[in-house]
């Protein structure tokens, strides 16, 4: 079977896009979570019709069609789980249509996300979705995910920025759909699908007039806590800044270290903010929420001299991930949401289950959207440093969903959460998601082991979490 | 509807009990289709059967409004009005900009997939859905997403619910995340004569500051008055003070390089109801008349409504227009003396505006001009994977059979 798979697909379009040995396909093996696999082949196609025809052959061997982009994915969305065929869009990176007046584009998946903003910057229009990972990350992938990013706070996620898509189906034939089509909404389904529903070869998304003005402050609090409730109370105050980003000690010393860019190290918590809009509501804007913050005992408030500066923290800020490096030798980064106004009280619960595990986190939060990122420190070589993290790591997840949060905010169920998918959703819940992929998958090729719970639970081996 | 017993009107208490109720109208065969506010039922195609109309009158409410996390859980028989009345009193709103508020349910406008001209400026109704509850036809209650704002976990089912107009299943509620209000909301009319209207609409395009809404309109009498003028400009603006004070002050400069003497400004209540009523204008019907919504390019929105208005014109027809030049849309009206007459040419009128404008689907209009056309014009090419997910939520098609694209 496998054979059969490899040598058509080599027959149908060449060594050029089929890459079959060993050596070629360990790469595809991997995304950045822990487990692997390797495929029986991995394709990177040229265009569309290439992408379709691999899919065809793959369908008809029966085999398992796994789209990867940049394969940063943290939950093992693009590990092939089942072997099979990865079908890489790295090739397929350009920028096909650009319509300035209304602001509009069609890329292909492979274009790297800030690729697409820098391109349309010259026309002061940009593409608002912006994940940590965007300097790697393919609209392809983002799609696959609903990729969210710190500025998601006012402008949405992937879901809200893109118009229609063109995808393959599981026989290999190539689709177009629309938000603006007449009947059900395809596009809104295909985005956050990670790639169990189609192949996506191209996408067209919105783009966004770049603000008038925009401000970005740094914020020091003694604590996660009090960082925490200015976050509550500015949401509270019905103000929506353009981005809220909470990070604890750790995470600002690591990324001082790393980025210079002055973040006070003696305090427990930084609030970086964003507010952008007109040059008229800057000053009010910043009064307000600068007011919010000295109540609730703000060591110091600066504010970004200059857009330079700005771009220097947001770099910091999205860099975090590689700087947390430095003081730890692994590291798990878990994804969850709470409502709002529970952050101080989730704050205190990870406080608890730090000391109760005895693992150190760190506390990195896209704080406006109820968005936690905790990083549990650990050593991958010992044993009960490993098991502490999945434990920890399980607990929070459990204590954000008794609070009214859930599994993923941005970063997807994949491969790693798919067992917790039911925690959050019951049997008929899942039942009509499993109705839609029937629809488009009946033969569960596309990214199969993803997202859905597993049957039965197997006695598989407890990953080791995404490492950096 | 072409039953001749009357259908049966039920009212569900609970979300169990509409679930319940679906389940045993499957069983019976008895075709359902729910009714909101009755304000879009214009949409789409007439359903083939109805034996069942289910009202969401019993499914109201405000239920899970957490001012401080800014999300609110909706009950499908709220209406439009009655969300704006809770909200804003936090200062908060959901920008629905459906017709008919007072009447207009949530339920309703989602199935509808209704989106309004402030859409550029704050994202569709769908864009601000974070979650949902619907009632299947095999009598289960389907969740999606939840009461968080930012949500990865399965597949985003609320997507698929949001403009099937009752055909997948009854959407009995709905989490949204509300925005926070504008605090100052003003319109500014204009007239728009031929000879400034190219350069008004080149105007437009170099604001400082963007209307939330941009409408030309052309008929329509009665909204967004302005004088005796034929062609007229609606704009709103919303923001602090500051911002609308300067938007006026642009708009102001801006149009009157264009060769517009005057704009009438509209604040607070005033502007919001002028904005509202042309809104509700959309669906109104006056006398023998059709009305179609054309979506493409807001580039292209004036220029489609000339085009429908040529078309009309060889045809005999009678035509009106908004065209949404921030969206896209064309609101696009066409009427004739009598039914008869429209009628007359009808089949060939229909055929030759879905051939001029991909995406133009019948929004309102006289009941037997409209039971004598397709309302969706031709099918997507998913339409087959559209007719799939039907057989798998509704396999006995009960629901509202025969409204949606393709006779679904």
């Amino acid at each position: 079977m496998v054979t059969s798979l490899s040598s058509r697909l080599l027959e149908a379009l060449g060594p050029d896009i089929v890459h079959t040995s060993r050596e070629d396909l360990t790469v595809y093996a991997y995304d950045g979570y822990s487990e692997s696999r390797l495929p029986s082949a991995a394709v990177i196609p040229r265009d569309a019709r290439e992408a379709a025809l691999a899919v065809r052959i793959a369908a008809e061997c029966g085999e398992p069609i796994v789209p990867r982009g940049a394969g940063s994915g943290l939950c093992g969305g693009a590990i092939p789980a089942q072997g099979g065929m990865v079908v890489s869009m790295v090739r397929m990176n350009r920028i096909l249509e650009l319509d300035v007046r209304n602001r509009r584009a069609r890329v292909q998946p492979g274009l790297i996300n800030l690729e697409l903003s820098k391109a349309v910057a010259p026309h002061g229009i940009f593409y608002a979705p912006d994940p940590s990972s965007q300097k790697v990350s393919t609209i392809g992938g983002n799609v696959g995910t609903n990729a969210g990013g710190p500025h998601c706070l006012s402008y949405g996620t992937t879901t809200n920025h893109v118009l229609g898509v063109e995808y393959v189906d599981s026989t290999g034939a190539i689709h177009r759909c629309s938000i603006d089509d007449p009947g059900y909404d395809l596009t809104g389904l295909l985005v956050g699908s990670e790639g169990t529903l189609g192949l996506v070869t191209s996408v067209d998304v919105r783009l966004m007039v770049m603000p008038e003005a925009v401000r970005v402050f740094v914020a020091a609090f003694p604590d996660v806590e009090s960082a925490s409730e200015v976050v509550s109370a500015i949401i509270a105050a019905g103000i929506i800044p353009t981005a809220l980003e909470l990070m604890d000690k750790m995470i600002t010393a690591s990324i001082e270290s790393h980025f210079h860019v002055g973040f006070p190290l003696t305090a427990g918590a930084v609030l970086l903010v964003e507010i952008a809009g007109a040059a008229d509501d800057m000053a009010a804007g910043e009064a307000a929420i600068a007011q919010i913050a000295r109540r609730h005992g703000a060591l110091s408030w600066r504010a970004a001299a200059d857009a330079a500066e700005r771009e220097a923290l947001w770099a910091s800020r999205k860099g975090a991930g590689g700087a947390i490096g430095k003081i730890t030798p692994n590291f798990y980064i878990q994804d969850a949401c709470v409502p709002r106004s529970k952050l101080p009280q989730i704050t205190h619960e990870i406080e608890r289950i730090a000391r109760e595990y005895d693992v150190k986190i760190g506390n990195l939060y896209h704080a406006g959207d109820g968005n936690l990122h905790p990083l549990l420190c650990f050593d991958r070589r010992e044993a009960r440093s490993v098991h502490a993290i999945v434990e920890a790591g399980t607990e929070i997840l459990a204590t954000c969903i008794a609070m009214g949060g859930t599994i993923s905010g941005e970063h997807g169920v994949g491969h790693e959460k798919r067992g917790s998918l039911s925690l959050v959703f019951d049997t008929e819940d899942l039942a009509a998601m499993g109705r839609v992929r029937d629809v488009f998958d009946p033969h569960k090729l596309f990214n199969p082991d993803k997202i859905f719970p597993t049957g039965a639970v197997c006695g598989e081996v407890r990953a080791v979490p995404a490492v950096a | 509807m072409s039953a001749a017993l009357e259908p049966r009107v039920v009212a569900p208490g609970s979300a169990a009990d509409a679930a319940a109720l679906l389940a045993a109208c499957a069983r019976e065969g008895a075709a359902v289709v729910p009714v909101g506010g009755s304000t879009l039922q214009s949409l789409g195609n007439a359903p083939r059967r109805c034996d069942v109309l289910l009202h969401t009158s019993g499914l109201s409410g405000v239920r899970d409004y957490l001012p401080a996390d800014m999300t609110a859980g909706l009950e499908a028989g709220t209406t439009l009005a009655d969300v704006a009345r809770v909200l804003g009193e936090f200062g908060q709103w959901i920008p629905f900009d459906a017709p008919r508020a007072p009447l207009a349910t949530v339920g309703g406008t989602l199935a509808a997939g209704w989106a309004g001209p402030r859409r550029a400026a704050y994202g569709r109704p769908r864009d601000l859905v974070i979650g949902s509850t619907v009632a299947l036809a095999d009598g289960s209650l389907a969740h999606a997403g939840g009461m968080v704002v930012k949500n990865v976990a399965g597949y985003d089912m609320s997507k698929l619910y949001v403009g099937s107009l009752g055909t997948l299943g009854l959407i009995v509620r709905a989490n949204f995340k509300a925005l926070p209000r504008p605090p100052a909301h003003r319109v500014a009319l204009a007239p728009l004569a031929d000879d400034v209207r190219d350069r008004t609409l080149a105007a437009l395009g170099h604001l400082e500051i963007e209307p939330s809404a941009a409408l030309i309109f052309d008929g329509f009498a009665g909204v967004a008055r302005f004088g005796d003028a034929g062609v007229r400009l609606l704009l709103t603006f919303e923001g602090s003070d500051a911002v609308v004070e300067r938007a006026t002050r642009g708009v102001r400069s801006g149009l009157g390089k264009a060769g517009i003497p005057e704009t009438l400004l509209l604040d607070g209540g005033a502007a919001e109801r002028a904005l509202a009523e042309a809104i509700d204008a959309y669906i109104d019907v006056p006398g023998a008349s059709l009305t179609y919504r054309s979506v493409g390019l807001p580039s292209t929105a004036w220029s489609r409504t000339r085009s429908a208005a040529a078309l009309a014109r060889e045809y005999g027809l009678h035509a009106e227009s908004v065209a949404d030049v921030r969206t896209g849309d064309a609101i696009l009206r066409f009427s004739a003396a009598d039914v008869a007459t429209f009628a007359a040419v009808l089949g060939g009128f229909d055929a030759a505006l879905h051939r001029a404008f991909e995406r133009t689907t019948v929004l309102a209009g006289e009941p037997a001009l409209r039971a004598a056309i397709d309302a969706w014009g031709a099918e997507p090419s998913t339409i087959a994977t559209m007719r799939a997910i039907k057989a798998r939520f509704d396999p006995t098609g009960i629901l509202a059979p025969g409204r949606y694209v393709g006779a679904i």
